[in-house]
């Protein structure tokens, strides 16, 4: 069996931290979303990949080439759809397949249900359906798929997971993936809805936060770099190669710490937290549930705390991001959503900056003593 | 500047030797060769390109066989001039990469002798020799023929009735590969890495016979051990995955390497050496000659340092008086000038340096010590990591000898790097690519930057661009200035940033078309140019960087945009390993 990854879309919605790298490649859990979709399906034996990228290709072309299974990659030119994102794969199809989306988790139970089937979708239920392609299912057969309605009639959200044969191409009329669903629907083909048993995505940047915690909680515990005899550790605890942490530093499980980073001494990384690679953790300086990306730097005496830091942040020293809820505008849309920072790439603060509910853009600069509050567009300075 | 491979063992011997030339295609593709030991000798041999399919129809039996791939030095490409040769009987097949300086004498003297020549290379003469004293054992017949030999050469020779290869080695690469009763031989490691880990680098005046099982290596005709060495790179760096070219994969692995080669510092020989140096020469050809100045424009005002730089192809004959510390920059370590010059240094009792990109070159063997850049294996023929990689290993000099001030400054100019690779250039690609003539103009070392960049432009685009200090630009060429004459203007904060400024008005008043690099942020210089490419706003050794892998890509995309062969610019091959 063959199966099609879509890697091709931005994710506006996380912006700014898409800026350099399309949703798929964000990290969590210091892995790129789009590797675990990929060992889901290598775990079924699925080794016939055919990854589709679009949106800053070449960061993704780079990361499948270092990865052990041959990927076939294609591209496609604009970004027009799900639809048009598959056709352009259409020539390296020999059989049946499954499609996939680069950019939500999914487990290898759910891709080994749906592998049994051919012509069907995997579904799960979901709190907030009006963000995805709700489901109306009748005696276990997809009825109809109501692209992100205002008001839902059920809890049952596509995940955009399909196995099609050969013939779904002849049903892509439109740009979009469930147009031809309803087409194939439509001229009474029977499409089955099976229930995932693991999947989740990040629709905007904080949901990120929830997606690392639950990936933490599969990583293998590894100690490389150098650690300090004094260093407590408990939990799942790992620390990749030519790191450094310092002494007295403690570290609660589930944790992971990327390549060539330096913490402490005496720092707190408290659970739910990544660090990328090359990050430095001054002393003094307590994470907890954070997702870290590389090349940042946190000065001493911060306190981090449910943030998402884009890569290569520098904040200076007694940098505080504290969590409230607020209103924030996001894609056309006003969501209000509990976490203490988003902070896109580059972002630097001088010391004794607060964020509080803040999604900061790319290259944003912090002058000193600020707090800051909400939507800051890239490249602003606040002074 | 051609590359030979060649395989014994237990595998069919063909595959491996078309897959090992597809790899050591960036050394010269004008045609190329195979041959092995079957019944007989079997010879297959095509002018053009091992990758444009012509390569599907080579198949010979065996499991001994060498082969090539040409950059013509002795004769026009063809497929009568493509290697292997044979001599008059067909016992005998040869490879060759070098070139035979007294071939000229020993044809003649071959030609009186009866023999009858088929092609107008050098090479041939050294399987006519060889004919002459084989009587069944092949190592004894090449080792006799080698003495006669003036000038350079990598061989691989082999014979109808006997399954081994014999290689011999005088100031060209060849390298050995050792598997599991299987044994390699290629001009660079390349081709080795699918299938072993393990090599060993000949040295000058080597003669290895190989068969299946074992190796036996002799020097001055004694048995020599030399060492086994395990190799880092791996396969997937020779792969181009799904990107369009080598060029633009390696372009996009810069910020990569650029700090690999930092992190890797230098070590403490390396560093005593440089920090001992009173001045400081630098011997370098092509882009590597570019990154010299670099250098020299840096080291000069933030080390107080003198700096000279010469180009390696004019050293030898037009040698300048030698003092103090001697650097070679070359990528491949196998730039026949640049060793030469490195050479006469040695000579002259100078401490010599070598930065180079692959491990167990030439160069490093010639050298005193090695600072080795972390770029990978580059494939594509016109240098892009490699450059920024020499500029790290070059920068790190610099810092050292500035006790470490800008250690935070190139730890992070990765980030930079990265972040230049997602700006918008298409607007300055779609001018370049309507242009006949481009001109790059920058003070201080972005001289040299623009130098380079002009070089990128030419070397794949093919559009004619030339790289000038922008204040000499007024005593010539100037002239040249038309609304049809595009100048890519770097133009960034600093002392000449004022100077810079009125030197584009000057150019804006011949209606010249002016595509200006320059800080984020910078709107008065946008509103003064056509184009304006904003770069981050950084340390002077950073924007050398940013600005050199924006020119790579406005290159890169203008060849794309004019449907040039990217990774195979014609005439050209990626290490000169001839004068």
């Amino acid at each position: 069996m063959q199966a099609v990854i879509l890697a091709a879309g931005e994710g506006s919605r996380l912006r700014p931290l898409t800026r350099s790298k399309p949703k798929a490649m964000l990290p969590v859990a210091n892995r790129p979303i789009i590797e675990y979709v990929i060992d889901a399906l290598l775990e079924n034996g699925i080794r016939d990949i055919v990854v589709v990228v679009g949106y800053r290709k070449e960061d993704v072309i780079r990361h499948l080439n270092k990865l052990d299974a041959p990927i076939q990659v294609v591209v496609q030119e604009r970004q027009l759809g799900t639809a048009d994102a598959l056709r352009a794969a259409e020539s390296e199809i020999t059989g049946d397949f499954l499609v996939l989306p680069g950019d939500n988790y999914i487990n290898a139970e759910s891709i080994a249900r749906i592998k049994k089937e051919r012509n069907a979708i995997l579904v799960a239920e979901h709190p907030s359906p009006s963000n995805f392609g709700v489901v109306v299912i009748r005696n276990g057969l997809a009825r109809e798929i109501i692209e992100k309605p205002e008001d839902a009639p059920t809890f049952t959200v596509s995940t955009g997971i399909y196995s099609f044969a050969p013939d779904v191409f002849s049903y892509l009329r439109t740009n979009e993936i469930p147009d031809a669903l309803a087409a194939m629907i439509a001229s009474g083909r029977r499409i089955r809805a099976i229930p995932a048993a693991d999947w989740q995505d990040a629709i905007y940047p904080w949901d990120l936060l929830k997606l690392n915690s639950r990936m933490l909680k599969g990583i293998a515990p590894e100690i490389g770099g150098t650690v300090d005899a004094s260093v407590v550790r408990r939990g799942t605890v790992r620390i990749g190669t030519g790191t450094t942490v310092g002494p007295n530093t403690v570290i609660y499980g589930p944790v992971t710490i990327g390549d060539n980073c330096n913490i402490g001494p005496n720092c707190v990384i408290m659970p739910d937290v990544s660090i990328g690679d090359r990050v430095e953790v001054e002393p003094f300086t307590y994470v907890a549930d954070s997702l870290i990306m590389s090349d940042a730097r946190i000065g001493s005496h911060s306190r981090i705390v449910s943030a998402v830091f884009g890569q290569g942040c520098i904040l200076a020293d007694h940098t505080t991001t504290y969590p409230s809820a607020s209103f924030i505008e996001v894609g056309e849309r006003v969501q209000k959503e509990e976490f203490g920072a988003v902070l896109g790439d580059g972002v630097r603060a001088a010391p004794f900056t607060t964020f509080k509910n803040c999604i900061a853009g790319n290259n944003v600069t912090i002058e000193r003593g600020k707090t800051v509050v909400g939507l800051i567009e890239d490249g602003t300075r606040v002074m | 500047m051609c590359g030979i491979v060649g395989y014994i063992g237990r595998r069919d011997a063909t595959p491996v030797l078309i897959q090992g030339l597809k790899r050591l295609e960036y050394r010269g593709y004008d045609s190329f060769g195979i041959a092995t030991v079957g019944s007989a000798i079997e010879v297959y041999k095509k002018v053009g390109r091992i990758s444009d399919g012509e390569a599907g129809a080579a198949y010979l039996a065996g499991y001994t066989g060498i082969g090539h791939t040409r950059w013509a030095t002795h004769g026009e490409p063809s497929d009568i001039n493509a290697h292997p040769h044979t001599d008059c009987t067909g016992r005998i097949a040869l490879v060759h990469n070098g070139v035979i300086e007294n071939y000229s004498e020993l044809k003649r003297q071959l030609q009186e002798r009866g023999h009858t020549f088929r092609s107008e290379t050098d090479t041939e003469v050294i399987a006519h020799l060889v004919e002459e004293r084989y009587d069944g054992d092949l190592l004894a017949a090449v080792s006799a023929v080698l003495p006669l030999l003036e000038g350079s050469y990598a061989v691989l020779a082999i014979a109808a009735d006997t399954q081994r290869i014999v290689a011999a080695r005088n100031a060209s690469p060849l390298v050995l590969g050792v598997g599991d009763a299987e044994v390699f031989a290629a001009s660079d490691m390349t081709p080795l890495l699918e299938y072993t880990e393990r090599v060993i680098y000949l040295e000058d005046g080597d003669v290895a016979d190989l068969t299946p099982d074992r190796y036996t290596i002799y020097h001055d005709g004694r048995e020599v051990e030399r060492p086994v060495e395990l190799i880092s790179w791996c396969v997937e760096d020779t792969r181009k995955g799904g990107f369009a070219h080598y060029m633009l994969k390696e372009i996009f692995e810069q910020p990569q390497s650029f700090y690999e080669t930092i992190r890797a510092g230098i070590d403490d020989h390396v560093r005593q050496m440089v920090m001992e140096a009173d001045e400081i020469t630098l011997v370098a050809c092509g882009t590597s000659y570019h990154t010299a100045l670099v250098f020299k424009y840096l080291a000069e005002p933030l080390c107080n340092l003198p700096v000279r730089v010469e180009m390696g192809s004019e050293f030898k004959y037009f040698t300048p008086p030698l003092h103090g510390l001697v650097i070679a920059v070359s990528q491949s370590g196998e730039t026949a000038d640049t060793i030469a010059a490195l050479k006469m240094a040695k000579a002259r009792n100078c401490p010599t340096l070598a930065i180079t990109n692959v491990q167990g070159s030439t160069v490093t063997r010639v050298a005193d010590k090695t600072l080795l850049m972390r770029a990978g294996p580059e494939i594509g023929v016109a240098a892009t990591k490699s450059y920024t990689a020499q500029l790290a290993a070059l920068m790190q000099i610099v810092n050292a000898r500035c006790d470490g001030a800008f250690d935070d400054v190139l730890s992070h100019a990765h980030l930079a790097i990265g972040e230049v690779l997602i700006r918008e250039i298409r607007e300055a690609v779609a001018l370049c690519s309507k242009a006949e003539h481009v001109f790059f103009v920058g003070r201080g070392p972005f001289y040299p930057v623009s130098m380079e960049g002009a070089l990128k432009m030419k070397e794949i685009s093919y559009v004619h661009a030339e790289g000038y200090a922008a204040g000499e630009l007024k005593h010539g060429p100037f002239a040249l200035l038309t609304a049809e004459t595009p100048v890519v203007a770097i133009c960034t904060p600093g002392p000449t940033y004022s100077v810079m400024a009125s030197n584009i008005k000057e150019m804006k008043a011949r209606k010249a078309p002016v595509i200006a690099l320059g800080v984020d942020g910078d709107k008065e210089l946008a509103e003064i140019v056509d184009i304006f490419i904003p770069i981050p706003n950084t340390h002077l050794l950073v924007q050398v960087l940013t600005i050199s892998v924006a020119l790579q890509l406005l290159a890169y995309h203008t060849a794309c945009a004019l449907q040039r062969d990217v990774d195979k610019p014609r005439n050209l091959a990626k290490s000169v390993t001839v004068e």
